[in-house]
């Protein structure tokens, strides 16, 4: 099993996709289909394999080696459950992403599928590093092409768009990097050594004080990526101007990326500082949950629509994390993958209208049902799951986060249950305003009668979510069997910090 | 003076005599090919024999009173020379488009490497001035070479008095400093004598003196017109030799001072100026670089900014962070002196009409999809000003965290933050431009849409190199700075 070779392939595959599509136009989402397909069934056979031999609820070390000497820097990679579940979920989304962009893009393809694939090499690393300076890196390196995909085949406002995400999450990792070079100097203090690898700090001992100030530095820089208000400007804007595979891959697993974070990093480094923390952040959570369903309702834009309930879910998973406790631990994570898949699919969704009208205003959108009655039936399916139909994933995810955090913060979950009823109106406004009533006159004549309906790549991402979203929503032990005991020692764990 | 001491001094020893060769060879024969050359040639020996000078980087050699070569100013000189060695090669280019023959210009930057190695080994005040006034005077008839180009005669006044009053400034302050302590020498001869407020007044003059050469926040008016006014190779030497020389002796003269860790003579009061020196150079480069569109100006602003960053190295607490200090002031420079290297190649190697003073960032507009290496180049040079990782920027950058982190210098890190924060917004602004795709904007600048022509061979070289290694060091980054570790 080795993460550094799905990593390495990704980034050769996004090469030769960049040099196939030299040697002859079109070629380069074939090359990346097929290489992304071949990677990820060697990372499932990979780990079926060797999964009897490992234990992947503890951290499971693949590969330590010496990187920086001067600093005592390795390149350190390491896998548990969380790792496995999110990684496979970013691979199965870059199918997608791949999919979706298969008619879109058309300028510089071999360049953008380079950028993508190289985007995912990173988000992979981020998941798997244990060394914190990789991680950091891996952190920065995702950052790069994501940018170059909002900023070179975005929409209209790109610059500004890529500019702005940008900004606010270099800024943000910065103070994250001064936290951890922070903790290396503790280490240096009290082990006379510095060291950036995670276990060995796990095993510090700090005083509340300073980790205080030093999980600030960490929590600011997953807030800023999960986002939670007030640091979540950047979200709607780099989704509004991302291609339709920009925004999947930031909705669907960049985002992800902050709660990895927060589960991985703040709470176990920092468990008593983050209780301590844990009524404020929970506020955050619930604020951002009631703000994003509030914002969602009120715009015209399909894609800022969207972009504000990420926002909104993500605000669930805020709360339930800093609940400590066992079922809201795994509503969290169950949220993570829910939200990653009903989000791609409602970004898909937008883009397969924006390449019909080449519009993402609600106005002009409205009676697609008649020429489009597969697409209106799985956007139906895509939006109650947005507002947690039951029988789809959310539902589970949802339930488990409000029912674990109504045992510690009554008053707070129940605002945030309101937020349910807020996703099902913007649900449904989204569902009425494209696919119910009538053309809109204001679109231009002739791309009324061209509106089809599905074509079978799109009913292949279609159903490919679809499928999965209710899989999960009627077993959720599919994911959750993995969280069984991990959870409950991570919260055993906080608890017994706490306690001392 | 035995023979070791002048083994230790060879590489200037070099240069010198490779002046008065150079003054000869004039004299014979005057073609600008056969002076390259030779200037190219003197540049590889001293590099050579500074590269098998046998001292580590730990211990040092005094050469008379004056001088002392340790393997840190070594370093430095190794920087210094390859710097120049690029700004002559850029030079060439430039030069071949005028009709004169331009042997003295070689001179000028050979007697500029002459003061900068003097700067970067001195241990003396004298030696100290003496590099300082070769180094600027050198540099004022390079900044004015250019008699044709549009603000050539307002860049080299501006830059010959303001220079010239820096160093008074600096004169006197050394004046100060002598008339308390009785001694030219670096290292004050009694640490622990209490030297008073007119010493504290001497070194104050002093810092004045190197923060104009620095351009360090509130001394730093004339850098951006003189930077814009100057031949592009001759902003490339300002930015990285005249820099290189003056931070390294600025450290030489900080680290010699032990009173920095002690409580008397106000050893406090000179950290806090130099912190409010460093945050508003951040701060004021960064937010002045903001709206440039001309390329040399906005290197100008950042390059406040970096120096700004850089003085984080003198702020340390304890005499232990001084080998961290050092390795980390070292590799910043080496980090920012290839970035600049990459940029102003960049710069020369696309320019297309003769007055440089005019680039604009947009006329890099969607030079990706033209020239891939040359863009590539930027790309990675930009990256690594900004550090951002892969680049060896982001390593430099870690080192003056983790130097201010164990200094515990939080409104440092907090300005630095933001700095980068405000940098971005820039940095960012030109890698988009270079990565432009609209063709809306074709017709209304046609001039700078001109095909450039395809590189040479030895250019194209050159740029692979120097892409690979801003990106080989800042990934594999024990590979330079094992040069100037400690054994």
């Amino acid at each position: 099993m080795s993460i550094t070779f799905v990593m390495c392939s990704l980034l050769i595959a996004g090469g030769l996709a960049w040099f196939a599509e030299g040697v002859k136009a079109n070629s380069a989402r074939y090359v990346a289909l097929l290489l992304v397909l071949i990677i990820s069934v060697y990372f499932v056979f990979a780990l079926i394999m060797t999964n009897s031999s490992a234990d992947y609820n503890q951290l499971h070390l693949l590969v330590r080696v010496a990187w920086i000497n001067r600093f005592n820097i390795e390149y350190a990679l390491a896998i548990d459950y969380l790792s496995i579940v999110l990684v496979s979920l970013t691979l199965f989304l870059s199918l997608i992403c791949i999919l979706v962009s298969w008619h879109e893009i058309k300028e510089k393809v071999g360049f953008y599928y380079f950028n993508l694939l190289a985007s995912i090499a990173g988000i992979i690393g981020v998941f798997t590093a244990v060394d914190m300076f990789l991680f950091f890196f891996f952190w920065e390196v995702m950052l790069l092409p994501m940018t170059a995909l909002i900023a070179i085949w975005g929409h209209e406002n790109k610059h500004f768009a890529a500019i702005k995400f940008f900004i606010f999450t270099q800024v943000s990792s910065l103070l994250m990097l001064v936290a951890i070079i922070a903790m290396a100097a503790v280490h240096f203090k009290q082990t006379g050594q510095l060291s950036f690898f995670y276990q060995d700090w796990l095993a510090l001992d700090l005083p509340l004080s300073l980790a205080q100030y030093l999980m600030l530095g960490f929590f600011i820089a997953f807030a800023v990526k999960l986002p939670s208000v007030p640091v979540h400007s950047w979200l709607p804007d780099a989704h509004t101007q991302a291609p339709t595979a920009g925004s999947v891959l930031l909705a669907g697993v960049l985002l992800k990326t902050g709660a990895y974070g927060l589960i991985r990093f703040v709470l176990q480094l920092f468990p008593e500082a983050s209780l301590n923390f844990a009524p404020f952040a929970a506020t955050l959570g619930v604020v951002s949950i009631l703000y994003g369903a509030k914002m969602a309702f009120a715009q015209q834009d399909l894609k800022r629509l969207v972009a504000y309930s990420s926002i909104s879910h993500m605000g669930f998973v805020m709360l339930a994390l800093f609940s400590f406790n066992a079922i809201a631990y795994q509503g969290a994570i169950l949220t993570l993958v829910a939200h990653g898949l009903s989000s791609a699919a409602l970004f898909s969704l937008a883009g397969m209208i924006y390449s019909r009208i080449h519009s993402r205003n609600l106005m002009n959108m409205g009676g697609f049902w008649q020429n489009a009655p597969r697409m209106g039936g799985f956007a139906l399916v895509f939006a109650a799951a947005a507002f947690g139909l039951p029988g789809l994933a959310n539902f589970v995810a949802e339930f488990l986060s409000l029912v674990g955090a109504y045992q510690v913060y009554p008053l707070l979950t129940i605002f945030a249950a309101l937020g349910l009823i807020g996703s099902a109106i913007y649900g449904m406004v989204l569902f009425q305003n494209s696919f119910q009533g009538r053309f809109q006159a204001s679109l231009p004549a002739p791309e009324k009668s061209l509106f089809k309906d599905l074509s079978t790549r799109e009913l292949l991402v279609c159903s490919a979510l679809v499928s999965l979203l209710v899989v999960i929503g009627f077993y959720p032990n599919l994911v959750l069997t993995f969280f069984q005991t991990a959870d409950i020692a991570l919260v055993n764990h906080n608890l017994a910090g706490a306690v001392q | 003076m035995t023979l070791m001491m002048l083994h230790n001094l060879l590489p200037l020893l070099i240069v010198a005599f490779g002046i008065v060769l150079s003054l000869l060879l004039i004299a014979w024969h005057r073609s600008q090919k056969i002076i390259l050359i030779f200037t190219l040639l003197i540049f590889a020996c001293a590099l050579l024999a500074s590269i098998s000078l046998p001292i580590n980087i730990n211990e040092s050699v005094q050469v008379t009173a004056l001088l002392k070569v340790d393997g840190y100013g070594n370093f430095a000189v190794i920087l210094v020379l390859l710097a120049s060695m690029a700004v002559s090669l850029l030079s060439s280019k430039w030069l071949t488009n005028s009709l004169e023959v331009h042997d003295e210009y070689f001179v000028l930057i050979q007697l500029v490497v002459l003061g900068a190695g003097i700067l970067v080994m001195s241990d003396h005040f004298a030696a100290l001035f003496l590099g300082f006034e070769l180094l600027s005077i050198a540099l004022v008839g390079l900044v004015g070479y250019g008699k044709n180009c549009q603000f050539s005669v307002e860049s080299s006044f501006k830059y010959l008095i303001l220079s010239a009053s820096a160093s008074s400034f600096m004169l006197l302050g050394i004046a100060f400093i002598y008339s308390q302590t009785g001694s030219l020498s670096f290292a004050p001869a009694n640490i622990d004598s209490d030297y008073g407020l007119f010493y504290q007044a001497g070194m104050l003059l002093f810092l004045v003196g190197i923060a104009f050469k620095l351009s360090l926040a509130p001394f730093h008016f004339w850098t951006p017109d003189v930077y814009q006014g100057s031949p592009v190779p001759i902003t490339l030497l300002l930015a990285s030799v005249s820099k290189v020389a003056m931070f390294i002796v600025l450290m030489k003269y900080w680290f010699s001072q032990s009173y920095i860790f002690s409580e008397h003579n106000g050893g406090e009061k000179m950290l806090l100026i130099i912190s409010l020196l460093a945050i508003t150079s951040m701060l004021v480069g960064n937010a002045l670089a903001l709206k440039q569109q001309n390329i040399k100006r906005l290197l100008a602003y950042s390059s406040i900014a970096h120096i700004g960053y850089l003085l984080i190295v003198l702020l340390i607490v304890s005499p232990q962070s001084i080998e961290l200090a050092w390795q980390g002031a070292l590799f910043y420079l080496s980090a920012y002196v290839l970035a600049t290297i990459s940029i102003f190649t960049a710069l020369v190697l696309t320019q297309a009409k003769n007055d440089s003073a005019m680039m604009q960032i947009k006329d890099w507009q969607g030079l990706f999809w033209q020239h891939r290496s040359l863009a590539l180049l930027i790309i990675v040079a930009v990256l690594s000003l900004a550090g951002i990782p892969l680049t060896m920027g982001f390593i430099g950058k870690f080192y003056l965290l983790n130097i201010a982190v164990q200094a515990q210098q939080w409104w440092l890190i907090g300005a630095l933050i933001i700095g980068s924060g405000i940098g971005l917004f820039y940095y960012l602004n030109i890698i988009f431009i270079v990565f432009h795709t609209g063709q809306e904007t074709n017709s209304n600048s046609k001039e700078h849409i001109l095909p450039l022509p395809a590189l040479k061979f030895m250019q194209k070289l050159t740029v692979i190199t120097l892409i690979f290694l801003g990106v080989f060091w800042g990934v594999l980054p024990d590979t330079l700075s094992e040069l100037f570790a400690v054994k």
